[in-house]
């Protein structure tokens, strides 16, 4: 564990990665302080005016918006919108701070429930073996032969819009890949000398799975679970993206790109006018997802030769 | 080998009947009168006082789950899929009308995922921690991190926006003039590139052709960018072989050592992977077509999704299940035939 | 049984070769000479690890990344193989010197047809046509001992057993009836029977051409079978040089010795099995002085500061020892072949 730390550290990728982790993290926990929300509904973004037309960077907020404030008695941190309006007068710079946890929460949750999901079932269709395996296989093949997309989508249709749809949609169509590698990870141990010497000095099997099988195994699965982190909020942005993920408004990168589809192209002769609209929302999730990919990029190249030699 | 087929085949109608199961799950999710709104298409139709009791009931929508699973299916299998309300037509109808340019833009996508991504791996892996390595390596896991939608947004935005080269849509309007609606041009495959080189028109050939590049750069690219890495890992393994070194010992040129020895080891791996991969394309295809205003299956089912248009959605669902499963039996069966440790069992 | 031509077919001087890897540099072979004449046998010996499949790989010039050849000579029929360009060693590599691996199963390419592989080299380095190419094939398959041929060129290795895969590496190896064969352990894999009947296959087909055979192995049964001369490696550097009859009755380095001491004897009582004491030293950490030193039981003190030169104590028998004269009586002792 010492040495993939201290491999992770000293390859310039995984290291850029890391900072980059570090900084969206602090983006995160610091969000009431960076970007002080100014409604009960933390994920709520603020809008700035009821323009329809994105407004750009450094616009104030507007009087009759400052006007509903006031008679509320909500205390205004900041009244300039930073990095520019979304369609509708949304703070971009609010989005991309709340934005930030957003992408944490489905990341990690996705992740973690999937991966849950899909190391129980592996592990029961590897251990029982015969029918069991072969019926738990052929459900996951049936799940599998979904496009992640589609299936998301369809499943968002039909349960409503909303960040909790999303994961569960993401959690559902997400965990075949976790199942079918704990259970090659486990059928290839089983068959391993070391397995094989142990019940020759006649250890029981419940230990042999709890003590040498699942170690090796699990440590895989959670390596590959944390390459998935990025496509996952990839695919929830997707979601939001095509107008089935999270509700408008909602303090999510994918979520605010959806607006943008319409203002890219700007007004006649003014190509890119509404550039900020894309380009903040995109960065924050680009480098996000660079983040973990160069993370997982150096784990997967140190898993390698462990695979080959060690483990 | 055919023991492999067979028993591949035996599996297939499981395995749709599995996938059926599955959307019926989903689709019984939603209230029966929301269920029934996917047959109705005039509204005003449930005005009339107990219509809502009797169409339920003729659809068997508040039956049990096996009965209401088991007419769910017959239905299908007599294509009777439901009304589309953002089409206005049969969802059959709007199906089989989008599927010719979605599948016009799959079809030619496949070509960069393949020629980029694979060759691209191979001569990667060769010039292994070159300077062309790296700068391939950096690229591509930087086009991993950039999701579709921004990719697509973005090559609209300096094709499009900027250039003004590659409009958004499936042909100019004058173009559309002679397919859709002239005598003399006659829609063979409604392929339009084809059936425009059919038509002897260089023209619309060319109009077709320049509103699908945008939408192929968006569609393959996270197909050859994931493709890349796989071959080029697939690759640089197959170099440390030992019978890559015989090779080498015999006296056979580098050439021949690379694409004959090395490259058809690696690429048996790949070539499943990649199979698997064109049937995920199909999942993008709703992307792209968004961003790009092509009126493809892909736009229709996100503009469905948006309205809450179940039938059209669940539809949608239905269909690209089965291609993926017809497709997953092609590429198992291929691996086994490519294979000759795997042909010859 | 040796036929000697006045030149050496192979004159190896002072080869080095290094690994230059991240944790430091492999000095895997530092330092290694021998001579093979044509038509002769010469023995590679030595555990895992000594640098002869190295060695091997140096000379044929197939050294893998991140390997080098820093320093030395390789004489092939006069011609120094270090200087020669990759399209030369190319002509070389297949034609005049040939090479056999370890492992027949990892070493055949498993989608091309046994057929191909063989006539590869033959089509590669002469004029023939695919048809002549595949009768020379069959009559290889023929002369290896494989049955019907005609069938066998259209298979795949994986299609034949451990014994035939090994002969068709062999006439693969032969096809182009090279004068110099490299075979890098080529009876390991296999079991006893086979090896047997393998070792006879090379030594038959190499009498036909008067060709020469550099045999890597770590198994002193093979040597005894079919070495003429014998060169014994020790963490990459040669520790004796003789003919095989001085190697088994006669040797003067403590490490033959002592693997001639730990092979169990039938005809005399043994209580226990004779072993060299201590491991193999990590190649990347040598010990100071003779690399042998810390296992070897005629170690003075010199031996740990001043590491020993071949010296050369009769016509055709070289020993790298400060100690020999210690170790001659115990010979005598130990071995107890009544001469």
């Amino acid at each position: 564990m010492n040495r993939i730390l201290r491999k992770l550290f000293s390859n310039a990728t995984s290291l850029i990665g890391i900072i980059l982790l570090i900084i969206f993290v602090t983006i995160a926990i610091f969000a009431p302080v960076i970007a002080p929300p100014l409604s009960e509904d933390y994920y709520q973004i603020p809008r700035m005016s009821w323009d329809i037309n994105p407004q750009p960077p450094g616009s104030p907020m507007s009087g009759d918006i400052r006007d509903i404030y006031d008679y509320m008695g909500t205390e205004i941190k900041y009244d300039r919108a930073i990095c520019g309006t979304a369609e509708g007068g949304y703070d971009i710079f609010y989005g991309l701070i709340w934005g930030t946890r957003t992408a944490f929460k489905i990341g990690i949750i996705t992740v973690t429930v999937s991966m849950l999901i899909g190391i129980v079932i592996g592990s029961i269709s590897a251990y029982f073996g015969k029918w069991v395996d072969e019926i738990l296989m052929r459900i996951t093949d049936i799940f599998l032969s979904f496009p992640f997309l589609v299936a998301a989508m369809v499943l968002t249709t039909v349960l409503g819009r909303g960040l909790d749809k999303v994961m569960i949609a993401l959690i559902v169509f997400g965990w075949m890949g976790y199942a079918r590698l704990i259970r090659g990870s486990i059928l290839s141990t089983k068959e391993e000398t070391y397995i094989m010497a142990a019940k020759a000095l006649g250890v029981n099997d419940g230990k042999i799975i709890l003590k040498h099988l699942l170690p090796n195994t699990i440590f895989l699965v959670m390596v590959q679970g944390s390459m998935n982190i990025g496509s996952m909020v990839i695919t929830a942005a997707a979601l939001s993206f095509l107008g089935v993920g999270a509700p408008v408004g909602y303090a999510d990168w994918g979520q605010m790109v959806s607006f943008a589809r319409n203002w890219i192209i700007g007004s006649p002769g003014h190509a890119g006018q509404y550039w900020y609209t894309v380009l903040y929302p995109g960065i924050f999730i680009v480098l996000f997802v660079l983040a973990w990919n160069l993370i997982g990029d150096t784990l997967r190249d140190i898993l390698d030769p462990r695979l080959r030699g060690e483990l | 080998m055919l023991s492999y087929i067979i028993r591949r085949l035996l599996l297939l109608p499981v395995i749709l009947i599995g996938v059926t199961l599955l959307i019926y799950c989903v689709f019984s999710l939603l209230s029966p009168i929301e269920r029934l709104a996917t047959y109705i298409h005039d509204p005003n139709t449930l005005i009339i006082p107990k219509a809502a009791e009797r169409l339920i009931a003729k659809y068997h929508l508040s039956d049990p789950f096996p009965l209401g699973y088991i007419n769910w299916l017959k239905r299908i299998a007599h294509f009777d899929l439901g009304w589309s309300r953002t089409a206005n037509q049969p969802v059959k109808d709007a199906i089989s009308q989008r599927f010719p340019a979605t599948l016009e833009l799959v079809l030619y996508s496949i070509i960069p995922v393949i020629l980029v991504g694979i060759w691209l791996g191979v001569i990667s892996a060769v010039h292994h921690n070159d300077m062309l390595d790296q700068t391939i390596r950096v690229t591509a896991i930087i086009g991993g991190s950039l999701p579709s939608f921004i990719f697509g947004l973005l090559v609209l935005f300096i094709f499009y926006g900027i250039l003004g080269w590659l409009p958004p849509g499936r042909l100019s309007s004058w173009a559309q003039d002679i397919v859709y609606t002239s005598s003399n041009f006659h829609s063979y495959t409604h392929l339009i590139t084809i059936d425009a080189l059919l038509n002897g028109n260089l023209p619309i050939f060319l109009d077709a052709l320049r509103h699908l590049i945008a939408p192929i750069i968006t569609l393959s690219y996270i197909s050859w960018a994931f493709l890349l890495r796989i071959t080029r890992s697939s690759m640089l393994d197959t170099l440390r072989k030992d019978y890559v070194k015989t090779a080498r010992s015999k006296g056979v040129d580098e050439y021949t050592v690379i694409h004959l020895h090395a490259q058809r080891n690696a690429l048996i791996p790949v070539m499943t992977v990649a199979g698997t991969m064109i049937i995920h394309m199909l999942g993008g295809v709703m992307i792209t077509e968004i961003i790009f205003d092509y009126p493809g299956l892909g736009f229709w089912t996100a503009t469905a999704a948006q309205q809450l248009d179940y039938g059209s959605v669940i539809s949608f669902a239905l269909l690209f299940a089965t291609l993926m499963v017809l497709g997953n039996l092609i590429v198992d069966v291929s691996y086994a035939l490519i294979d000759p440790r795997v042909r010859l069992e | 049984m040796i036929v000697n031509n006045k030149e050496p077919l192979l004159e190896v001087n002072d080869l080095k070769t290094h690994f230059f890897t991240e944790n430091g540099i492999v000095k895997a072979v530092d330092g290694v000479g021998f001579k093979v004449y044509q038509g002769e046998v010469l023995g590679l010996v030595g555990e895992s690890g000594c640098g002869k499949s190295v060695t091997a790989f140096s000379i044929i010039r197939l050294l893998d990344y991140p390997g080098k050849t820093v320093e030395g000579e390789i004489l092939f029929k006069g011609e120094n193989l270090l200087r020669k360009t990759d399209a030369e060693m190319r002509k070389i590599r297949g034609k005049d010197i040939a090479m056999i691996f370890q492992e027949p199963m990892t070493a055949l390419n498993p989608v091309l047809t046994v057929g191909f592989q063989i006539s590869e080299a033959l089509l590669m380095h002469f004029k023939i046509s695919k048809d002549e190419a595949i009768k020379k094939t069959i009559e290889l398959l023929e002369k290896v001992g494989i049955p019907m041929p005609e069938q066998r060129i259209n298979e795949y290795p994986h299609q034949l057993s451990g014994g035939m895969r090994q002969r068709v590496m062999i006439a693969m190896a032969m096809s182009c009836d090279p004068i110099l064969l490299i075979a890098d352990e080529p009876t390991t894999a296999l079991d006893v029977t086979i090896q047997a009947q393998i070792l006879d296959l090379m030594r038959t087909l190499l009498r036909e051409f008067n060709g020469s055979l550099i045999m890597i192995t770590h198994d002193l049964g093979v040597i005894a079978e079919i070495a003429d001369r014998v060169a014994i490696m020790y963490a990459s550097k040669i520790v004796e040089y003789a003919n095989k009859r001085t190697i088994f009755y006669n040797p003067l380095h403590p490490y033959t010795f002592g693997l001639l001491t730990s092979i169990p004897r039938l005809d005399m009582e043994m209580k226990r099995l004779n072993v060299i004491p201590g491991i193999v030293p990590n190649p990347l950490h040598f010990p100071e002085g003779c690399k042998f030193n810390p296992r070897c039981r005629f170690m003075t003190d010199r031996c740990k500061e001043e590491e020993p030169q071949l010296i050369k104590v009769e016509e055709g028998h070289l020993v790298r020892c400060w100690n020999i004269d210690k170790v001659a009586p115990e010979v005598k002792k130990d071995l107890l072949v009544g001469e």
